[in-house]
């Protein structure tokens, strides 16, 4: 990127980043609660890791999405 | 191998004279599961343990107190002792061994306690040092009163009372006032309203400097007595440690034994247990029991446990009592076994269900590897899990080194072929960019010719060809979930018939399906999908198998399977992450190398070292984030995605009578 771009390529860059910054947010925000809960369950039976694991990751999927969008968008420029 | 083994349920009745030998007998064959009775029928009760159980338990139990004076705890370790030389020992030395410890533990308590006493005393004296008047010159007075304590403030008021004399500590904080008795409460309000605090002054004689010398040469010859008495339990617990151990385990293990009778159901002169057994092994169980007890017990199979679910359309009630508790004996063959600790997290698998073990031994480091992608990440993987699964002795740790290992060999072949790098560097020539080649000044070749074939080093870039590879993995992806369909398809129909399945399972198959075949049409017109060609066959055929599918979930599953539809959309594009977590540790690689080979190095002398510095540091920060993204994210794909669309869980785990000896061994 030597040379000035033009503002709609300027633009699209913005808003792959604000997808994916916003996905991560989102995603975090969903992963708080269950985060918290899960290592409670963890600390009252160890055996629970697995299923705790699994539950705390399941909105980690919308940061992948935000990702992939922001990919598609990087693509127009 | 992908299904539990099979398992049969065998009662073995006898009197109960032979029931010690049978014990025997079942933990030596390490086969039979017991199904432990829960009192309440047919006249049967629990049974009574050995005779020698109480003996054995109050050993341990003294055993147990030793072990916790002398700070044993889970992690020791030692080299295993015979188990006729354990118990020779243990007749002979435990008592000695226990008088021992407790003489010691009893003097290290009493020292301590004195050491706590002579600390307090201490305490006490320290303030009246800075006072030259001795001990007994603060008390036994008839007309005098004394306060000592500690002050805010300078009591400067008390001077003109008269009759008064005022001791202070350098510092000013701490006095000692002597005043007559007529004149006390009126001292006594000027102190107060200086902030005094009362301090006692200990009963004695003598400067108060000299008596804390004499407590402190006591303290140092009570802290030399507890050295000793540490150092003595020390070397007791080194010299007996193998001992120990060994009589820890032996001991509870006869107390597991002797205690088995609790576990069965026995009438007043007869025992009955009821237990599992692998189909295949039934046959060495019999044997076992008839050549070691000749025909003095009753050996019957009673059933040979079907996979297929009890009668569902009975009552609801009776549907429970079926709750399948068959225990579900996992693969221990080899390499297969060393991923039963990914399945274990979740849950053990239902008896009557496909044991997902085997995907996950497969696809997972296969996924491990694709998102590291990276020969040199990929080599340092391989030995650092091959280290672990010869070192570790924790199941967990078994596991992550398990993951390590395999994952470490994937991530190397795809480092080497399809993404051609190492540390985040390409081999071969790619534009500008810093290579390896570049950096050696050695032009690594993009393919090498082998026998006339051309094996490619490095077909993508993970920072080029993003495109193509979040692409790759979205095929991936489908391919991952027919397989998962497959296997709920597979175990519904084994579980409760064909028919369901096909209600349950195969409509999602044709959803799956129909969003595969459209796939490609909508990546081609990724910019601009209302651009499509809607009439064409390549849009309405995936379009009509979709909507059969949908139909035969609406009528299997009813409404609720519509809501489902963007979940199975959400299921597809989540393993693009395969492809997002390469492409982001790539990205953390070129700037680490960046700054390290580009920036700093090229400055000489300071720069050079700095820049070894940062690469090390920045690549390690990579490798320790692989190993949590790359694996939690590899893992979670199938958790959350596979396991999903077919797996139940919630098995019971086969767990035969048996001993497992760490400190002890057998001859």
């Amino acid at each position: 990127m030597n040379e000035m771009v033009d503002v709609g390529s300027g633009l699209v860059a913005i808003g792959a980043g604000v997808a994916i910054g916003l996905a991560g947010l989102g995603a975090g925000m969903a992963e708080k609660d269950i985060g918290a809960a899960a290592v409670g369950a963890i600390a009252e039976n160890p055996k629970n890791f697995g299923r705790s694991l699994v539950m705390t990751v399941i909105p980690e999927t919308i940061v992948i999405f935000g990702l992939v969008i922001a990919f598609l968008l990087m693509g127009k420029i | 191998m992908l299904l539990p083994e099979k398992m049969c349920r065998i009662l073995i009745v006898g009197s109960k004279d032979r029931l010690k030998d049978t014990t025997e007998v079942l933990y030596s064959l390490s086969l039979v599961h017991p199904i432990d009775y829960l009192e309440g029928d047919e006249g049967l009760s629990i049974g009574t343990p050995f005779a020698e159980a109480s003996e054995v338990s109050s050993r341990l139990l003294k055993l147990r107190a030793i072990e916790k004076d002398l700070d044993i705890g889970e992690g020791a370790s030692a080299p295993p002792m015979a188990v006729p030389e354990v118990q020779k020992r243990l007749d002979e030395e435990l008592t000695g061994l226990e008088a021992q410890v407790t003489s010691i533990t009893e003097s290290k308590n009493q020292l301590s306690s004195r050491q706590a006493a002579l600390e307090n005393e201490k305490s006490l004296l320290m303030p009246l040092t800075t006072i030259p008047l001795d001990l007994e010159l603060y008390s036994g007075y008839e007309t005098l009163t004394v306060f000592t304590g500690v002050v805010r403030e300078d009591p400067q008021a008390l001077a003109p009372l008269g009759d008064v004399e005022v001791f202070k500590s350098t510092e000013g904080q701490f006095v000692a006032v002597f005043v007559t008795k007529e004149k006390a409460a009126e001292a006594q309000r000027i102190l107060v309203s200086n902030g005094f605090t009362e301090v006692v002054v200990p009963k004695g004689k003598g400067s108060p400097a000299e008596l804390i010398k004499s407590i402190e040469s006591e303290e140092a010859s009570i802290s030399k007595e507890l050295e000793e008495a540490k150092e003595k339990a020390a070397r007791l617990r080194k010299d007996n440690l193998g001992l120990i151990l060994a009589s820890d385990e032996q001991l509870s293990i006869e107390v597991e034994k002797a205690e088995f009778p609790l576990r069965i159901a026995s009438t007043k002169n007869a025992f009955v247990i009821d237990a599992w057994v692998p189909l295949k092994q039934e046959a060495k169980v019999k044997t076992a029991l008839q050549s070691k007890l000749s025909e003095s017990v009753h050996f019957e199979v009673l059933e040979v446990k079907n996979r297929k679910e009890m009668h569902v359309e009975d009552t609801e009630h009776d549907h429970d009592i079926a709750e399948d508790t068959t225990p579900v004996k996992m693969s221990e063959r080899k390499p297969l076994s060393m991923f039963n600790g990914f399945t274990e997290l979740i849950s053990t698998p239902k008896y009557s269900e496909v044991d997902p073990t085997a995907i996950i031994a497969i696809t997972f480091p296969i996924f491990f590897g694709l998102m590291v992608g990276d020969v040199a990440y990929g080599v340092m993987f391989a030995v650092l899990g091959f280290i672990g699964l010869r070192k570790v002795r924790s199941d967990d740790w078994k596991t992550i080194s398990t993951m390590l290992f395999f994952g470490g060999i994937w991530a190397t072949f795809f480092g080497l072929f399809m993404f051609g790098e190492g540390f985040g560097m390409h081999f071969a020539t790619h534009g500008t960019d810093i290579t390896w080649s570049s950096l050696l000044g050695i032009d690594f070749p993009h393919a090498i010719n082998l026998g006339g074939i051309s094996i490619p080093l490095g077909v993508f870039s993970k920072l080029d060809n993003v495109n193509t590879l979040l692409y790759i993995s979205v095929w991936i992806g489908v391919f991952h979930l027919f397989l998962g369909f497959g296997l709920g398809l597979f175990n519904i129909s084994m579980r409760v018939g064909v028919k369901h399945a096909i209600m349950e399972k195969f409509g999602w198959v044709l959803i799956l399906l129909g969003m595969a075949l459209l796939l490609p049409v909508v990546v081609a017109n990724v910019n601009n999908i209302l651009a499509m060609d809607f009439g064409s066959m390549a849009v309405l055929a995936p379009l009509g198998i979709l909507i059969v599918g949908l139909v035969i979930s609406l009528i299997g599953e009813g409404p609720l399977s519509i809501l489902e539809l963007p979940s199975l959309l959400s299921n597809i594009l989540s393993y693009t992450r395969l492809t997002a977590i390469g492409t982001s540790k790539a990205g953390l690689a070129l700037a680490f190398n960046q700054i390290a080979l580009v920036m700093l190095a090229p400055m000489g002398g300071a720069g050079i070292v700095f820049g070894i510095v940062i690469f090390m540091v920045g690549h390690l920060t990579v490798f320790m984030l692989a190993i949590i993204s790359a694996g939690i994210h590899g893992i979670r794909l199938h958790y959350v995605e596979l396991f999903q669309k077919f797996y139940l869980g919630g098995g019971t785990k086969f767990n035969p009578l048996r001993i497992v000896r760490k400190h002890t061994s057998e001859r």
